[in-house]
């Protein structure tokens, strides 16, 4: 049940990870301490971009201040409140004026959080579902918050066996007739494609959406970008529904996390284009039951293993990849390795007919 | 502090234990989940999901008397820790022997659910009793302070309606069977001569409290002799420095008069939740000064009872 049976997105780049020496053992996973891990050189998601105005609001990135305003109309990210007295130190990710590089793409703001020089839009995330130029009714937007380790959020949403059991009032229970799932990574991503046949339909479906049928095949992918701590969750649900999630997990500090959620139901009828996407509070609110307590548990190493399941191999990997990420961040090792800004509709399988921008 | 593994902590009353829902208790910082299976039997595990550390007192008791943790839905058993079912696996009939909790030894006896961390000791034999009141306090006091407390002014944890607790005692600290027995003298509360000019006290308070878990018997009884009220004090540390403390209490003999009335109505004794600092701070140290030495030594010269040989 240890095992993880899981690929490289390509085949033939088999020399980042699985058989090089100096990468992450599968032991390693147990010793996963989530709150240690800092990455860097990444753009982070901090604001659905209609958050920010004229009057500066303030975010935070592992415990650095962000102050967010526009300037014109033009997004400033900077270090220091505008009428703060500066003091202190610079930070070595601001410029000499103490402003971060800061970018609006998606509808949302994302501020670069690493060597300012070497900030470039080529890493930012590939949201294929989402309007490059944002505007999306702000009803399909919302920020979650948690009180737990950015990872911790990310491996539960990677690992959807939850899901059927925490969530089993909106999403369905475990019930199918046949369920796999399978893993691709690469050094910057983890992506995990579940599909059922025949599993218990959605009942946020059946009472929203009117899906009559008591079963639905349910084709789930999980997406992780590393570094960025963004996530898409994208369901395609037959009978129902087409739902891509933008579910980033902002590190404000090392154990609490901001998501500026995007869920684009553009494609659904009215009922289910509304409801929705405020399932999301429902569903982060149990997930966060979890979450909360589980977090603390993680904050120092210990000798004692955890158990995990077929299921879980997703998350393992995930484990792993973030590891060996921030392994190679700790010898001084930034650069991108694999290209997260390219179009990821393929892996994800999105049916691009419904996502035209 | 270093927690005894093989003593009986009680850590919750027997009505606390259901099927309903799991409960959430500590040793030291140990924390315990306890639920009642379908057999009626409590069962005891460490409240922490060995899949992915949630807390198991979060998940529900299954109608076949397995825990089932919330988060993904692993359900254990209760008597070895096993791991029994996992939800998107229901096929697969048995799991490696790892795949387990940590299961506790549990006792029940005169309405204490007692639990051992060492599954391996057997449980003590308590006598059964009845018992008319029952409550639960949790105090911001380490479980020593605790005691010290209860030896140098029983006043700043609990009160006993109608009773003056005096500081004058009747016998200090000492070792009687194995625990540790003082006897202090007690007023009528109301209009009487201040304490240090009376005589004869009308009433004492017999306190015996086990040397490991600071589990205390109360007993007040009159001039005459006559036990009038009886209670079982059952501190144990918790979380955070907290001594949680369930305690049961029963009536004795009728005392006669509006003082004996006043005894038995509803409850008498009320078990504080909070102490109160400024009195606390400046209660002297004086019956305790001896109490740890005691306790010490009654330990060190403790014969193991015949249960407890097991573990060691
Ligand atoms: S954490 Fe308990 S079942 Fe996963
Ligand atoms: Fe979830």
């Amino acid at each position: 049940m240890l095992e993880v049976a899981d690929r490289p997105t390509s085949h033939d780049d088999v020399s980042t990870t699985n058989s090089g020496k100096g990468t992450i053992a599968l032991n390693a996973v147990n010793h996963w301490v989530p709150h240690d891990i800092v990455m860097r050189d990444t753009w982070f998601p901090v604001a659905h971009n209609y958050s920010v105005t004229g009057k500066p609001v303030r975010r935070a990135v592992y415990s650095h201040p962000i102050f967010l305003w526009r300037e014109n109309g033009v997004v400033v990210a900077s270090e220091n409140h505008p009428n703060e007295k500066v003091v202190g130190e610079k930070s070595q990710y601001t410029d000499a004026r103490g402003r971060y590089p800061v970018m609006e793409h998606y509808g949302v703001v994302w501020v670069w959080f690493g060597n300012p020089l070497a900030a470039d839009p080529v890493h930012l995330p590939s949201l294929p579902f989402l309007p490059p130029k944002g505007g999306l009714p702000r009803h399909m937007t919302s920020t979650v918050r948690f009180e737990c380790a950015a990872p911790i959020s990310l491996e539960n949403l990677i690992d959807l066996t939850h899901a059927d059991f925490l969530h089993a009032d909106v999403v369905g229970d475990e019930r199918s007739d046949s369920e796999t799932v399978e893993t691709f990574f690469d050094s910057e991503t983890v992506t995990m494609v579940r599909t059922c046949t025949n599993k218990s339909v959605a009942p946020v479906m059946k009472f929203f959406s009117g899906i009559k049928q008591p079963t639905q095949n349910v084709r789930q992918v999980i997406r992780i970008y590393l570094r960025s701590h963004c996530a898409i969750a994208y369901g395609r649900f037959t009978p129902g529904d087409d739902v891509p999630l933008f579910h980033p997990c902002t590190p404000e500090t090392r154990d609490r996390t901001r998501m500026e959620m995007v869920m684009n139901t553009t494609n659904s009828d009215l009922l289910f284009r509304h409801v929705m996407p405020k399932a999301g509070y429902k569903v982060s609110r149990q997930d966060s039951y979890m979450t909360s307590p589980q977090s603390p548990r993680y904050m120092r190493d210990t000798d004692r293993k955890d158990l995990h399941s077929k299921f879980d191999q997703a998350g393992q990997r995930y484990r792993m990849a973030m590891m060996e990420l921030a392994d190679r961040q700790a010898k001084g090792d930034f650069a991108y390795r694999d290209n997260v800004s390219a179009d990821c509709s393929e892996i994800i399988g999105l049916r691009k007919e419904l996502f035209q921008f | 502090m270093s927690l005894n593994q093989d003593a009986w902590w009680a850590v919750a009353r027997s009505e606390e234990v259901t099927s309903e829902k799991p409960l959430s208790v500590d040793i030291g910082d140990q924390p315990v989940v306890l639920w009642r299976d379908n057999q009626g039997i409590a069962r005891a595990m460490e409240d922490r999901c060995p899949h992915r550390r949630a807390p198991l007192s979060l998940g529900c008791v299954r109608d076949n008397g397995w825990i089932q943790c919330g988060y993904h839905g692993w359900s254990f058993d209760g008597e070895t820790g096993r791991l029994k079912e996992i939800p998107n696996m229901k096929d697969q009939q048995r799991f490696p022997p790892v795949y387990k909790a940590n299961a506790f030894g549990v006792t029940e006896q005169a309405g204490l659910v007692r639990v051992c961390l060492n599954p391996n000791v057997a449980a003590p034999l308590v006598a059964a009793r009845r018992y008319d009141y029952c409550g639960t306090a949790n105090v911001s006091l380490t479980h020593r302070e605790y005691l010290n407390a209860l030896y140098d002014d029983p006043s700043l944890l609990f009160s006993i309606r109608g009773v003056h607790f005096t500081s004058y005692l009747m016998a200090e600290l000492h070792e009687e069977d194995g625990k540790l027995v003082m006897e202090r003298s007690c007023q009528w509360a109301g209009m009487h001569w201040p304490a240090h000019f009376v005589a004869e006290f009308p009433l004492t308070l017999l306190t015996k409290t086990d040397p490991v878990t600071g589990e205390t018997e109360l007993l007040l009884r009159d001039d005459e002799f006559r036990s009038l009220f009886h209670a079982v004090l059952a501190p144990v540390p918790s979380a955070r420095g907290v001594t949680a403390v369930r305690w049961r209490a029963s009536q004795g003999a009728r005392y006669p008069g509006l003082r004996g009335a006043l005894l038995r109505g509803i409850n008498p004794l009320t078990v504080f939740s909070s102490v109160n600092g400024t009195k606390l701070r400046t209660t002297k140290p004086s019956v305790s000064m001896n109490g740890e030495d005691l306790r010490e030594a009654i330990m060190e010269g403790a014969q193991p009872s015949p249960g407890q040989t097991a573990a060691a």
